[in-house]
Parts: structure tokens; C-alpha cells; sequence
């Protein structure tokens, strides 16, 4: 009878360590910071073109897309990380919008950087000052969200993306 | 070039852990020997080299270091550098095994215990650090090198620049990462089937020490949060606050049964239980916020792969020790000598309280996690919970926290019995009238009652110890008293900043004056402030009571260059009765809107927590 009570707390660690460990491996994303803009209307913005700064992106052109928004810069190495991916969603998804936009970079930094690693992006922004980010409310580099066919943001992920994070949370919300 | 002095010397300190721990199944395992104690004290060389040399990658601003790069910037004031090492997930694991060193270091000068539980008691400890050495190393190194070259840091976070937080995590570790060495102190014993005197009086001491320090830090955080957040609380019931708290309550349901055993050697198998329960929740705690399950003021950068090894950690020292402790418990029979109301039964039922307090605040804690995984939606629990389950259970505790000290081992009697029913009886009118004579409120009522009650009647007590000893151990004999006196004190000042506390939002211009509550304040000028690190705009204001002068208040928002945040710094003045605590908003058409607290007995929670602290560390000495 006394043995029985002793097991009781070996028991009970047992089965909080499964519970959690089950939450864990369901990889639900705990830091997912819940973003203000969740379910917003994109902020109005008007958007400088990387390669020629006098031409702009505004709003009229999100509506009726999906748009993918990520910020990267040349400085940011999980932005180099996760920049092969965009090209991988591009293949698999053709009718998404990515735009790029390039964050408080030196502008040939940027050029550059683009050169080398590829230019999956269908319109690179220059956001020389990061207003634009503030706008987003970007925390820190890279940042990527998406907005649906109505312009509301439906999804931000902070940090690099990966294969999973893409085909767990992003494809789901585009079909 | 320094990232890998640290990393070879976190790699030796790992090396030599692990020939401290394999070196006890070959050698005599009743002896200690010279050889021994000095690798003891290289592991601790080596782990205290590399936190230095991090120390030294965040002085002179090394951003090829990638966690220096990510938590800090050269135009920080030294200060912030030094205390940003640990003000990250990475650093403060570092931090973590330095203590966890210290203490065995520490351990290793104990003379009173046995060669074989001292022995045994390291090998725990140090497989302990092993764990811990290979979560460092493998999922959260401190010295990962960055590929390209950075000029500049990303900064701190600017919220964490502040002195009460440099101290915060250091201190709060030396109370968690204590609580190792008592659960490696009870395997040991537990093993040799050896808590005796000596081994009692070694966990007393330990035990005190840590749950003091563990108290401090807590209060530090608790006092940040105060003046930092800017939301006029000091309390909120946050994961991370929580999870800080479950084993500070079992830790001292630990300190409170090994008082028992002092005089009636029982409750072994409860204390053993104890012990692991510490340092089991602290794994437990650090698990829940650095795996980031729960969203917490304490935002680290987390992963799950962290998540996982820490859950591993947690699973192997906890599992590990609950099947020692169903396999190695004593089963003797002896009854507790439990009368009606004697010290015993006191302490028991003291006991039974807080592990359910501690309970209460877990399931809270967890709850959220349970429902996410099985309705998959996310709920969050808060004060509401917290403040109507875990408030009433304290409650007979603290009741019969204000004659337990004065009760006897042996029989049933309360010396003087008559003069504490007075108290209790004189005490609740008064508190009656007090609370009637303000606004009426039942918990209002009931904690200023409980704290007069547990101040003045361990008061009479500490009167009653001195007519009968006079000034001789006068410290011993009312030490247990003055920590009653500091949790009274502690209980009248979270009843009254909570239930008469008064909140204000206004709007301000220049030179506008305000009658609010009793006082009148004027906004007199607003200043702008260039630091290194921050621009500031202060707004003065005056203080007035009947038109007389009696402070000038600055709030003031920071704004953060390198990490571009605002900050909000509330302005506060501490006056002996109440706090004064104003935060300065957004400005419209030279309108400011200011939030305004009054908040009455404030100081009294940490003049309680003070008092409480010290009396801890005289019980040290007591011993």
C-alpha cells in the first residue's frame, strides 16, 4: 500500500512529460508573436523600387492577390538561409505575388546580394529608412507575411523560414 | 578567436565532469581523495574561464561572436555590456553551469557530512552538470562564431538595461540551481539510507540559502516589473512569475519540514520527496519558458529542439529520482506525534497548504497547454484564477502562521493562550474598523486583519521568548518569529496596493493643474535628455498636498537608437504611506494624456521581502 503512494509522483512526471512532449512534436509554433496586424488591412504604403527608386508599389496593386511580403536585407545571414526558398515557392506556387523588400541596406549591398543568390521576388522594395517596416511592425530580420485576396494580413512568421514551416503553415493558407 | 578560447574551456570543464562522474564506479566509494577534489575544483576553473571570456566577447564588443552580436551594441554603457552576457537564453545557461559549479565547489569544504554521501552527493551533482553541459553545448552555445563580419550589434533589449535586472538573473539562479545540490544531497542520502543529524543540518543550511536568494531574485523581478512596465501592478500572475513561484513555495514547505525533523527524526520520506520536488520544478519552470509553450513577459529566443532536451533533462533527473525514492525509502513505521494543536500538526498542516498552493498554481499554469492539445485553441489563464484559488488555500495557512512558532513540540498547549485570543480578537475589530471606515471590502477586511494578527501576535511572542530567556541566542530563539513579522508586513502591503490602490488617466498641458484624489499635480515642463544610448523625454511634474510642495515627479519615455524602441520609465515617489507612480502617454494638440496611480503601502512588500531574506540568512547562522 505504501509503495503504491510513492509511485504516484514518478507517475505523475510521466505523464506531464507526454503531454508536453506531445505538444512539443506537434510543433505548433509558440513564437509566433501574435502580430497586431493579424487580421488588419495592409497598412498604406507606397513602395520605392530597388532597381529604379523612382517607380512604386501602392496598395491598388494587392487587391485580388496573394501576396507574400518578406523582408531580407544583404547584412542578414538567416535572411541568406531561408532566400533558396522563395524560389522553391515560386515553382509551386505561381500565381503568389512575392514581393521582397530590401531593409535599411546600402543599396549596392543589396544589388549585389541579389545578383549572387538569384532574384526570386516579383517586385523588390527599398526600404532604405525602414519606414516601411515600421509600418509592418517588423521585430527583426527576416520577417515574411501573408496577405489574402481581401489585403488582410492573414499570417507572420519572425525568423527564417524552412521546408516545414512552408508546407505546414503557408501552403495550407494559399489553397 | 576568444568565442573558441571559451568554447575549449567550457569543453574541458565538460571533459572533466565526466571523469569526475566515471571515476566513482572505480574508485573507493567511501573515500575522498586529494586527486578528487582538485578536478572538482578544474571542472569549476574551466567552466568560470569560459563564462569570462564571454564576459570579455561583451566588454570589448567581439560581434564575431554571433551571441554578442545578437544581444549587444558598443555604444552600450559598460554596465549593460557586462550584465547583457546572461540577459539572453545562450549566456544564462552559461551561467547556469557556472553556479551549478560553484556549489559543488562550494560542497567539497563541507566537513560534517560522510565521505561516502559527500562522494555520491558530487557524482549526482555533477551528472546533473553533464546534462545541463551537453544542452549548452549542443542546442545553446554561447560561442558560435559569425560568418561574416559584423561592425555593429543588434543591441538589448532595451527594457532589460536596467540595474534591478542585471542582478535579477544571477541571483535567481543561485536559488534555482541550489536546489540541485539538495536533490543530489537527498539521492545521496536516500541511497545510503544515511539522513541523520549531520545530513538534516547541511540541508537546513542549504536550503535556507537558497530559498533567501530565491526570494530575493524574485522580488527583484517583481520590483522591475513595478517600475518598468508601467502598469502600476508589481504582480501579474505571468508564466514565468508563476513557474519562479511553485518552487518557492515547495522550497519552503522544504525550509518548514526540516524544522520537524530537527526535533523528531520523521518525515524523511516527505523531505526526500521535497528535495526532488525543487529542483524538479525548476527544471520544470525553465523548460516551460525557455521552450517558449507559454508566452511570457520573459520572451527568450526559443526552439523546440531546446524544448525537447530540456523535457529530456526534466524526465531523466526527475524520473531518475522518483524511482530511487520508490525504490530506496525507508519504510520504518513510526507515527508522527500529531496532537490537536501541537508544533507537529502545525507544520504539517502547513505542509498540506502549500503543496497544494503549489498544485493549484500548476494546473493553472498548464492548462492552457492541455486545452491547445486536445481542442486545439488557445486559452490564457490569468489573475482571475490565480487570485481566487491560490489566495483562499494560503489562507489557514497564514492564520496559523501567527501562534505556530509559539506552540509546543510536546503537548497540547499555547502557552498564555489568553493573551493571543486577545490579539486575534482586538486585531479583527480594529482591521473592521479600518476597512469600514474606508471602503468596505471582504479581502481588504481579511488581509489587513491577518497581517496585523501574524505582526503583533509573533510580536508578543518574540516579548514572551525574551521574559523567559532574556537577550541570551536571543536571535535563535525569535528568528523563525521576525520571518512571520516580514510575511505579515508583506501581506498588509500586497492587501492594500491591491485592494485600495486608485488609478486616473487625465490629460495634461503645460502648467495645467489637477486635483486628483486628495493631491494636485502640475505638469510643469517637459525636458529632452541625450544619453549614449537613448534620447529622452522627461515630463516634470509637481506634487502638491493642501498647496504645499511636496515632490516633483519624472516620468519619462526613452527612445533606443540601436534597437529602436520606446521605452516607458515610470516616475515614482515613494512617499512612507503611499507610492505617487505617474507614466507619461501620446501627446495630441499639446494635450499629454498621463496615467496616474496612487498606491497605498506599496513599500511595505519589499520591506517584508527584506525581512523575510534576512531572517533567512540568520537561520543560517543559527544552525
Amino acid at each position: 500500500m505504501k509503495k503504491i503512494v510513492l509511485i504516484i509522483p514518478f507517475i505523475l512526471t510521466l505523464i506531464i512529460s507526454s503531454f508536453l512532449l506531445f505538444y512539443l512534436l506537434q510543433n505548433k509554433d509558440p513564437k509566433k508573436p501574435p502580430s497586431a496586424l493579424l487580421n488588419e488591412d495592409v497598412p498604406k504604403i507606397k513602395i520605392p523600387d530597388l532597381f529604379d527608386e523612382k517607380k512604386f508599389l501602392t496598395n491598388i496593386e494587392f487587391n485580388d492577390k496573394l501576396i507574400l511580403v518578406n523582408f531580407f536585407a544583404s547584412w542578414c545571414a538567416p535572411c541568406k538561409v531561408e532566400h533558396p526558398l522563395f524560389f522553391k515557392i515560386k515553382k509551386d506556387h505561381p500565381n503568389l505575388f512575392i514581393i521582397g523588400v530590401d531593409y535599411k541596406d546600402p543599396k549596392n549591398d543589396a544589388l549585389d546580394y541579389l545578383k549572387k543568390d538569384g532574384n526570386p521576388y516579383d517586385f523588390v522594395g527599398y526600404d532604405k529608412q525602414g519606414l516601411i517596416g515600421l509600418e509592418f511592425g517588423v521585430f527583426g530580420l527576416p520577417e515574411t507575411f501573408l496577405i489574402n485576396k481581401k489585403g488582410k494580413i492573414i499570417y507572420k512568421h519572425l525568423g527564417p523560414l524552412d521546408k516545414k514551416i512552408i508546407e505546414n503553415d503557408i501552403y495550407p493558407l494559399l489553397n | 578567436m576568444i568565442s573558441l578560447v571559451g568554447f575549449a574551456n567550457l569543453l574541458f570543464s565538460f571533459l572533466i565532469g565526466l571523469i569526475i562522474f566515471f571515476s566513482y564506479f572505480f574508485n573507493n566509494k567511501n573515500k575522498i581523495s586529494r586527486t578528487y577534489y582538485n578536478l572538482v575544483f578544474f571542472k569549476f576553473f574551466f567552466i568560470i574561464v569560459s563564462f569570462l571570456t564571454l564576459i570579455y566577447a561583451y566588454v570589448v564588443s567581439d560581434f564575431s561572436n554571433q551571441n554578442v552580436f545578437e544581444n549587444s551594441h558598443s555604444d552600450k554603457p559598460i554596465l549593460y555590456k557586462i550584465t547583457g552576457t546572461w540577459g539572453n537564453h545562450e549566456g544564462s545557461m552559461l551561467l547556469w553551469l557556472l553556479i551549478m559549479s560553484s556549489y559543488t565547489l562550494f560542497f567539497t569544504f563541507n566537513k560534517n557530512l560522510k565521505d561516502n554521501i559527500k562522494k555520491l552527493t558530487i557524482t549526482f551533482q555533477t551528472s546533473l552538470f553533464l546534462l545541463f553541459a551537453v544542452f549548452v553545448i549542443l542546442t545553446s552555445n554561447p560561442f558560435l562564431i559569425n560568418s561574416i563580419n559584423f561592425e555593429e550589434g543588434m543591441g538589448l533589449n532595451p527594457i532589460l538595461q536596467d540595474p534591478a535586472l542585471a542582478v535579477h538573473p544571477p541571483i535567481l539562479y543561485i536559488g534555482y540551481v541550489g536546489f540541485s545540490l539538495i536533490l543530489s544531497l537527498a539521492l545521496a542520502g536516500l541511497t545510503f539510507k544515511q539522513i541523520d543529524y549531520e545530513w538534516m543540518n547541511t540541508a537546513k543550511k542549504l536550503t535556507l540559502f537558497c530559498w533567501s536568494m530565491l526570494t530575493g531574485g524574485i522580488a527583484l523581478g517583481s520590483y522591475w516589473a513595478y517600475y518598468e512596465l508601467g502598469w502600476g501592478g508589481w504582480w501579474f500572475w505571468d508564466p514565468v512569475e508563476n513557474v519562479s513561484l511553485m518552487p518557492w513555495i515547495a522550497g519552503l514547505a522544504l525550509v518548514h519540514s526540516l524544522m520537524i525533523t530537527k526535533k523528531e527524526k520523521l518525515l524523511i520520506r516527505w523531505i526526500v520527496f521535497l528535495s526532488i520536488l525543487c529542483f524538479s520544478l525548476s527544471i520544470f519552470g525553465t523548460f516551460l519558458v525557455r521552450s517558449g509553450i507559454l508566452t511570457s513577459v520573459h520572451s527568450f529566443a526559443t526552439d523546440s529542439a531546446r524544448g525537447i532536451f530540456i523535457l529530456i533533462i526534466f524526465l531523466v533527473s526527475t524520473g531518475f529520482s522518483f524511482i530511487l525514492f520508490i525504490f530506496k525509502t525507508d519504510d520504518s513505521e513510526e507515527k508522527l506525534k500529531l496532537l490537536f494543536i501541537n508544533k507537529s500538526t502545525a507544520l504539517v498542516f502547513n505542509n498540506i497548504v502549500m503543496i497544494i498552493a503549489c498544485l493549484t498554481i500548476l494546473l493553472g499554469t498548464i492548462y492552457p497547454i492541455v486545452i491547445e492539445v486536445i481542442t486545439n485553441k488557445r486559452i490564457s489563464v490569468g489573475a482571475p484564477y490565480f487570485n481566487s484559488t491560490a489566495l483562499p488555500i494560503l489562507l489557514p495557512g497564514f492564520l496559523l502562521m501567527s501562534i505556530a512558532p509559539a506552540l509546543s513540540w510536546q503537548n497540547n498547549k499555547l502557552p498564555k493562550y489568553k493573551s493571543y485570543i486577545f490579539v486575534f480578537i482586538a486585531l479583527s475589530l480594529l482591521s473592521f474598523i479600518i476597512v469600514y471606515l474606508n471602503t468596505f471590502n471582504v479581502w481588504g477586511f481579511i488581509g489587513i486583519s491577518l497581517g496585523l494578527i501574524i505582526i503583533f501576535s509573533s510580536l508578543l511572542s518574540v516579548y514572551f521568548n525574551y521574559k523567559k530567556f532574556g537577550l541570551r541566542n536571543f536571535i535563535s530563539h525569535n528568528n523563525a518569529l521576525l520571518a512571520h513579522i516580514g510575511v505579515g508586513i508583506l501581506i498588509l502591503g500586497i492587501t492594500t496596493s491591491s485592494v485600495y490602490k486608485s488609478e486616473f488617466s487625465e490629460t495634461f498641458m503645460i502648467n495645467e493643474k489637477k486635483q486628483i484624489n486628495n493631491y494636485s499635480y502640475t505638469l510643469l515642463k517637459l525636458e529632452t535628455n541625450q544619453d549614449s544610448n537613448f534620447q529622452e523625454l522627461v515630463a516634470v511634474f509637481s506634487l502638491y498636498k493642501d498647496n504645499k510642495k511636496i515632490a516633483e515627479i519624472k516620468p519619462s519615455k526613452r527612445y533606443y537608437n540601436v534597437s529602436k524602441m520606446i521605452t516607458t520609465e515610470a516616475g515614482i515617489y515613494h512617499s512612507w504611506f503611499q507610492d505617487f507612480y505617474v507614466i507619461i502617454g501620446n501627446e495630441k494638440d499639446k494635450i499629454w494624456s498621463v496615467k496616474i496611480y496612487q498606491n497605498p503601502l506599496v513599500s511595505l512588500i519589499w520591506i517584508g521581502v527584506i525581512i523575510m531574506v534576512l531572517s533567512g540568512f540568520l537561520g543560517i547562522r543559527k544552525v
